[in-house]
């Protein structure tokens, strides 16, 4: 079985790769849409969202079929439910994405304009977060997977502050609650976005050592 | 050897001073076989522990069949081996000058690759080496029992005088099984029990091996890794005589510690 199946195990591990890096496109395009109020980029985005789905599919079809005919165990099968996990998590981190853009299709300026900057840091530490958890994957790197996980309180951080702005601004301009509610959407699945590449980063943990490090109390 | 083992029983399921560890069943301390100057099996370590199925995987020649056989003295038939260090069945030493081997073996029964019933019938199978050892408790009781535990009795309860040969591989091979019940042993071996079965009779005594461990302690040699996967509490990896690995088989097929077991069973090599 060997050699057979670690070609098309490495085939499969590149086909994830290439699919997080058409995600990491994608949401790289949403970001600027937001940010250019980019319409047409935004309308772009949000199709490309089926080439990630269709994509996901066949990454996991192909999966449980190795799984099937080779019925891997150690790092081999540690590598296919990785790839599974992995999967599910990009094709939400595209969903995200597209919520971004459809948000960022309608956004009022005025209001992005009061947070632009915490948006712009935020996005950029979450592509940062999902460039550096997809990386790891790809080498199956513990410590870099771990530098990753301890990003998420980061965004999560910058979440609050979007939160607090608007809290503090709504009383004052009922007119910006439409742009508000955007902006929130927006930072919200942002920090979905790096809760999933946390999910990546965990799942390298486990690929690379065998240790399920998803939950603290455990 | 009676008297030793005999002895033995108030003491093999007590905890130790700390209140934790149990006494192993079976274990080897530092244990080797040579057959003349070739070290087939190189200071294995290992602690069995009762009413568990422990298997035993590693490439052809790797010693696990000889491993195997030194936990009933099997390998006393072989001209010219030898064992050095100890293997201990409850606590006490099977290579000591007091044991008696053919008690042992009364204690730990053997079921071999190839079926091999007598050309007898299935009752006789059963009943011949009880009879021998001057059983003395309802003979047809015991065969019934036997032969339920192997999960053969509903199929041959009304042709028991039927010859064993008559019978498919399957059925022999639980007739084997039947066989060894029959001796009342607390330890099974099986040397790869089902390399000369078809895969629905696998599986049948796959089953069975899951039933057996409530009673015994099993060890199984097997080539079959899924096999391993399947019906083992633990699992020991060997390779070139080595006792490479040996812990849990959920961990052992997910995440082994040493490379070499990680490089067979995802089959880098061997």
């Amino acid at each position: 079985m060997t050699a057979q199946f670690v070609h098309l195990l490495e085939q499969l591990k590149r086909r994830t790769l290439r699919m997080a890096s058409l995600v990491e496109d994608i949401l790289m395009e949403s970001c600027e849409a937001v940010f250019s109020l980019d319409d047409k980029l935004a309308v772009r985005t949000i199709h490309r969202d089926n080439d990630v789905d269709s994509e996901e599919v066949e990454i996991e079809v192909q999966t449980i079929r190795l799984m099937a005919l080779y019925q891997p165990v150690g790092c081999d099968l540690r590598l296919l439910c990785t790839i599974l996990k992995v999967n599910n998590d990009l094709e939400r981190i595209a969903d995200c994405a597209v919520n971004i853009s459809e948000r960022a299709r309608h956004l009022d300026p005025l209001v992005l304009q009061g947070h632009r900057d915490d948006l712009v840091a935020m996005a950029s530490m979450v592509q940062d977060m999902l460039h550096r958890a997809v990386e790891a994957y790809g080498a199956q790197a513990e410590q870099q997977a771990r530098d990753v996980q301890s990003s998420d309180a980061a965004v999560d951080a910058f979440y609050a502050q979007i939160i607090r702005a608007i809290v503090d601004d709504a009383p004052g301009h009922p007119d910006h609650m439409a742009g508000h509610l955007d902006v929130l959407s927006i930072a919200k699945n942002l920090e979905r976005i790096a809760d999933h590449a946390t999910n990546i980063a965990e799942d390298v943990v486990f690929l690379a050592t065998g240790r399920i490090v998803r939950h603290d109390t455990i | 050897m009676t008297e030793t083992m005999v002895n033995l029983s108030t003491s093999d399921t007590l905890a130790d001073s700390a209140g934790v560890k149990i006494q192993p069943h079976v274990s080897c301390h530092d244990f080797s076989v040579f057959y003349g100057d070739f070290e087939a099996v190189k200071k294995a370590r290992m602690e069995v522990e009762r009413n568990r199925v422990t298997a035993i995987i590693g490439p052809s020649g790797c010693g696990k069949s000889t491993l195997l056989r030194a936990m009933n003295r099997m390998n006393d038939f072989v001209p010219g081996a030898r064992a050095k260090g100890k293997m201990c069945y409850r606590g006490q030493n099977i290579y000591s000058s007091d044991c008696d081997p053919v008690e042992l073996r009364r204690r730990i029964g053997m079921v071999f690759q190839k079926p091999n019933p007598f050309p007898k019938s299935i009752y006789r199978n059963v009943a011949w080496a009880p009879k021998l050892n001057g059983y003395r408790g309802n003979i047809d009781d015991l065969v019934e029992h036997s032969l339920r535990q192997a999960a053969l009795w509903e199929e041959v309860k009304n042709e028991l005088d039927k010859s064993a040969l008559a019978l498919s591989g399957g059925q022999q091979q639980r007739l084997c099984i039947a066989r060894a019940v029959a001796m009342q042993p607390e330890v099974l071996l099986m040397d790869e029990p089902c390399s000369a079965l078809d895969p629905i009779a696998t599986s049948r005594i796959e089953d069975l091996i899951h039933e057996l461990k409530t009673r015994y302690t099993v060890i199984l040699v097997t080539h079959n890794m899924q096999q391993a996967a399947r019906v083992s509490d633990f699992t020991a990896f060997m390779y070139m005589g080595e006792l490479v690995e040996f812990g849990e088989t959920d961990l052992i097929f997910t995440s082994p510690k040493q490379e070499r077991t990680q490089d067979y069973i995802t089959g880098r090599f061997g």
